[in-house]
């Protein structure tokens, strides 16, 4: 590549550079600009950004990752790249999760049966790359695929291994002397470790020529398969070495450990000022570049702003420091005067204010814009519920924090149109964060933001039972009153649970509904959301009981994934159809699943073959005017939210505690509450007759 | 004869693969070929078959795209929003084809004329696109589209017809051109050694710069084709995309460092990879395991690739092909 010639470091032949063109020779000090603007911003915006607890969260939320990009800084200094290090992260996770529950093995020999396997796996990269000589992109991508598929093959999707020793626990969720995170101890060495292997050794030093010339260093007596070779099965090693760390974490070991972590390492990596095409990075680099985005991240979440910005962010950060060394470069290859290279620098800056200023402006624009809606509605405050809720004791507005599995999900859209709509009645604050997809890693983290930002309450909806259930016992003992809606973490860990329906109870209504339709025999199959969804799997669990008690003649033939998405769910069901020919009904048992079943039984021209399962009204409307869905089951979920918000309300005012036997809850009126768990109702069902006076 | 052999040689291999999955089906589950079965198979995977015609073209270039997934996303959702406000479907159709030109012309910008690295640049678009989509729609589905949306209101079966020719239209004139036409073969002078394609004089940044907006182009047609064939439209498809497209065009024959493959071989590439779920369907396998074995078939082409090219003893540099991917 061409830029490999016009390496500026390689230009002057003194001994020592300058200090600063050593510790920073790709430019890495802008990084420290933008996190120092970062800090600075949230540290206004956000309440208790600038505190040490958060500043040692923000470091345990990014040690996987951390991991990941600092076996990733070599690669990509050798012009390689390893896609597979996410996956890699999930085999391994299952892999000593079935070792430690199924074969009986004691922690550290699984822990280290497990790093094996990492081994084994990069070892497999290696040979294909360096052996049969194919480029790392499409080696890791086959690998990228061929781990996270055999993880999934290996626990079927459902295998969930949870249970863990506290003192295994401790390890990801642990502090030392108090404050110091655990995995610290791991992650500070392993940098400590790479930036000596890499900055201070030959042998380190030797992939840097690589990454010059292969030909080159081959030449010049480099062993260059071996030390490749090398490389990508640290970078097996180090994933599984991240995995026992994910899993400490979260409690839990699940196929889907780790998904999407590679990208982000590989930003981090190349934000540090990282070649992709090789030759140039740092450690250093990269740990700066990690902290950017993490920051980031943690940052728009403590000041309560859309995280859907860190993306974005990140992304204009990225282009722009690439471009920025892209024009520096192009700056100092020309053989000019050093003040030229001033002026670039200069405009560096320049652009580099720019874009923080723009995005300064826009977390100033909807902080105003939060302001001033809450300024109306505490000017408005004429409602007969308000006046009778808002005032708080000391006259504050209660701050709550409610989570949905996964923002982008049609149902917990609808969910939040009541929580909005009880946050304005009540005068309180409502924030509404939480994974884009379904992360349980990513709902811990956001957590931790909330018990840092401090809040009154905070609600769950909760995607893995053990993994949260430490972080909910955390923000209990500050003071914060915690409540579970939608699904449950472990009992101690919250205040109450909004129940709007038992996985038992769901299970047993869409069997009866699918019984009726088919008058108690037949063939049958279920969509379902991805393979390791627990809800459904929980579903899945109940209908085959219900069906073995009570429905011997009906028989479940298949149960195929959509993974949350309506056109996978449309050709499976396509598929269905055609195997199994004497299906007679078909259940999709996620909200974006049941249109695409619906819509491939409707162009099947099959009008013997019925929908049902479980899914939102306005997505189905359609299909169940048409016949095609026969009824669907779901509770009211704007309601939902709205109680939801009401009960959380309630405990943070006082005027709700443990042991009252009913809530009172604005239009909804009064709620039964049982023991620790408040009831919505019982699941309803849709149909032709009932579904216009739905519109959600 | 020989030439024709050597000059398809990954082509020839990807077929075998096809052709032996086909055979292993046909024993065990003849019923996969009825003509429901294969045209509901044709239907669903050309929309993919058109990302991996572009993503051909980007990969011949030395480039690659990752950020098609999130495009193709906002495309979906940009068809949706401007046929409810009452845009004819023509129209439609060609704003969203221009909206897609648009994401590929940026892409293109930077890595055609900037020179920025394609892997990093699409990077920051895959996750840019999707983060800014789902911030402005909040995951919200486009509902209540108007009567002429689906299957261009001309019903289910002619509307397959229409997706069919407009798709074999597109894969025949580009081809075509790519064997046929100067333009098509710069885009090879180019991937093969851009300084080479200067010295020749050929203006390699612009030839990177307008595949993009081609690729760009063929995602915007690739979504309206797809949302066409239903009454509603997600807010979030497309995830993972792009990986489906890569490993299409590689297991096609495609060399990733550019200059290699052709579009015979990605439209085998798309069949091979887009019958293996339905196959595993058919055979009454688990679902659990279609993901390792699509990783396995990557790996497989990669191998058989090295092991058909070590036969025929290319005297090429052993060390060439382990270079950067860029």
């Amino acid at each position: 590549m061409d830029e490999a010639i016009s390496q500026p470091q390689q230009v002057p032949l003194r001994t020592e550079q300058d200090w600063s063109a050593r510790l920073f020779p790709n430019n890495e000090w802008i990084l420290l600009i933008v996190i120092a603007v970062e800090c600075l911003l949230f540290a206004f915006t956000g309440n208790n950004f600038a505190t040490t607890g958060n500043a040692f969260e923000i470091t345990r939320l990014s040690v996987e990752i951390g991991l990941l990009a600092l076996i990733m800084t070599p690669i990509i200094i050798t012009g390689g790249i390893d896609l597979s290090v996410g996956s890699m992260m999930g085999l391994s996770a299952v892999v000593m999760g079935a070792l430690w529950r199924d074969a009986g093995l004691s922690m550290p020999v699984a822990i280290v049966i497990r790093l094996a396997v990492g081994l084994l796996g990069g070892a497999l990269n290696a040979a294909m790359i360096t052996k049969l000589k194919a480029p790392p992109l499409i080696v890791t991508l086959g690998t990228f695929s061929l781990f996270r598929g055999i993880a999934e093959g290996l626990t079927r999707g459902i295998e969930n291994y949870s249970g863990f020793s506290p003192s295994f626990l401790f390890l990801g969720q642990g502090y030392v002397g108090g404050v110091v995170p655990t995995q610290l101890f791991i992650f500070v060495p392993a940098i400590l470790f790479f930036w000596w292997w890499l900055h201070r050794t030959a042998f380190g030093r030797s992939y840097y020529a690589i990454g010059f010339s292969q030909e080159g260093s081959r030449y010049a007596g480099i062993k260059v398969r071996r030390r490749l070779n090398f490389m990508y099965c640290l970078s097996g090693l180090l994933a599984s070495l991240a995995a026992v760390i994910y899993v400490a974490h979260l409690g839990q070991a699940k196929s889907d450990a780790g998904t999407g972590y590679e990208l982000t390492a590989i930003a981090a990596v190349v934000l540090g000022g990282a070649s992709i095409f090789g030759g140039r990075g740092t450690v250093l680099g990269t740990i700066l570049g990690l902290l950017a985005i993490v920051v980031l991240q943690n940052g728009l979440r403590i000041s309560g702003q859309p995280t859907e910005l860190a993306g974005i962010l990140t992304g204009v950060l990225l282009v722009i420091t690439i471009l920025i060394d892209r024009l520096s470069r192009i700056g100092v290859s020309r053989i000019t005067v050093s003040e030229e290279e001033f002026e670039v620098k200069n405009w560096q800056i320049g652009v580099l204010s720019g874009v923080i200023i723009v995005a300064a402006v826009i977390v100033a624009a909807s902080n105003w814009m939060l302001v001033r809606s809450i300024k109306e509605q505490g000017g408005g405050a004429t409602s007969a519920t308000q006046r009778q809720n808002a005032v708080t004791p000391a006259g504050k507005k209660n701050v709550i924090a409610m989570m949905p599995k996964a923002k982008g999900d049609p149902y917990f859209i609808s969910c939040r149109k009541g929580a909005e709509e009880a946050a304005k009645e009540l005068g309180a604050e409502l924030l509404w964060d939480g994974p884009t997809d379904l992360d349980p890693a990513k709902q811990n983290e956001v957590v931790e933001a909330w018990i840092t930002r401090g809040v009154d309450a905070i609600a769950v909806s909760v995607e893995n039972k053990e993994g949260i259930s430490t972080v909910l016992r955390k923000a209990r003992a500050k003071g914060i009153k915690v409540i579970t809606w939608d699904a449950d973490s472990e009992k101690d860990a919250r205040d109450f649970l909004i129940n709007q329906a038992t996985p038992q109870g769901i299970g047993e209504t869409l069997t009866d509904e699918a019984a009726r339709i088919m008058g108690g025999k037949g063939e049958f199959a279920i969509i379902t959301a991805s393979l390791s969804a627990a809800n459904q799997n929980e579903w899945i669990k109940f209908i085959k009981q219900r069906l073995a008690e009570k429905y011997p003649e009906m028989k479940l033939v298949a149960t195929q994934p959509s993974d949350g998405d309506r056109d996978k769910a449309f050709a499976e069901t396509q598929n269905v159809l055609k195997v199994y020919p004497n299906v007679k009904l078909i259940m999709g048992i996620a909200a974006p699943a049941v249109p695409g079943v619906a819509e491939a039984v409707k162009q099947s021209g099959r009008t013997d073959v019925k929908v049902t399962g479980l899914s939102l009204p306005n997505m189905c409307k359609p299909y169940v005017k048409e016949g095609i869905i026969d009824s669907f089951v779901l509770w009211n979920t704007g309601d939902l939210g709205y109680l939801t918000v009401y009960a959380a309300n309630a405990l943070s005012n006082r005027s709700f505690k443990s042991g009252d036997t009913m809530i009172k809850a604005g239009r909804l009126n009064e709620i039964e509450v049982v023991g620790d768990e408040v009831r919505l109702g019982k699941p309803f069902i849709f149909n032709k007759g009932n579904i216009d006076n739905f519109d959600f | 004869m020989a030439t024709i052999g050597k000059t398809y040689r990954r082509e020839i291999s990807a077929a075998a693969a096809l052709a032996a999955l086909l055979v292993i089906v046909a024993i065990i589950a003849p019923s996969f070929f009825a003509p429901g079965n294969l045209r509901d198979l044709i239907v669903n995977n050309l929309p993919t078959l058109l990302i991996a015609i572009g993503m051909t073209l980007v990969i011949l270039v030395g480039q690659i795209d990752i950020s098609v997934g999130s495009q193709f996303a906002v495309c979906s959702v940009a068809a949706g929003v401007l046929a409810k406000t009452g845009l004819p479907m023509p129209l439609v159709f060609v704003a969203v084809m221009l909206i897609g030109g648009l994401m590929g012309a940026l892409n293109g910008t930077l890595i055609g004329w900037m020179k920025l690295p394609s892997i990093i640049v699409t990077l920051a678009m895959l996750v840019m696109w999707r983060d800014a989509l789902r911030w402005i729609t909040e995951g919200a589905w486009v509902q209540g589209l108007p009567e002429n949306f689906q299957w261009f209101g001309l019903g289910q079966s002619t509307g397959e017809i229409v997706i069919f020719m407009i798709s074999l239209l597109l894969f025949a004139v580009f081809a075509w051109s790519l064997r046929n036409l100067i333009v098509g073969r710069t885009v090879y002078a180019v991937g093969s050694d851009a300084e080479a394609a200067r010295l020749a004089g050929i203006n390699s940044p612009n030839v990177v710069f307008w595949v993009f907006i081609i690729m760009g182009g063929l995602v915007g047609v690739s979504a309206l084709l797809n949302a066409i064939r239903f009454s509603a439209i997600p807010g979030n498809s497309g995830v993972g995309l792009e990986l489906k497209a890569i490993a299409a065009v590689v297991v096609g024959g495609a060399a990733i460092t550019g200059g290699r493959g052709t579009l015979i071989g990605t439209l085998i590439g798309v069949a091979l990879l887009g019958t293996i779920g339905t196959a595993l369907t058919f055979l009454g396998i688990n679902p659990f395991w279609e993901k390792a074995i699509q990783g396995a078939i990557i790996l497989a082409a990669l191998a058989s690739d090295v092991a058909l090219g070590r036969l025929e003893k290319n005297g090429r540099s052993d060390l060439a092909a382990t270079t950067s991917p860029a």
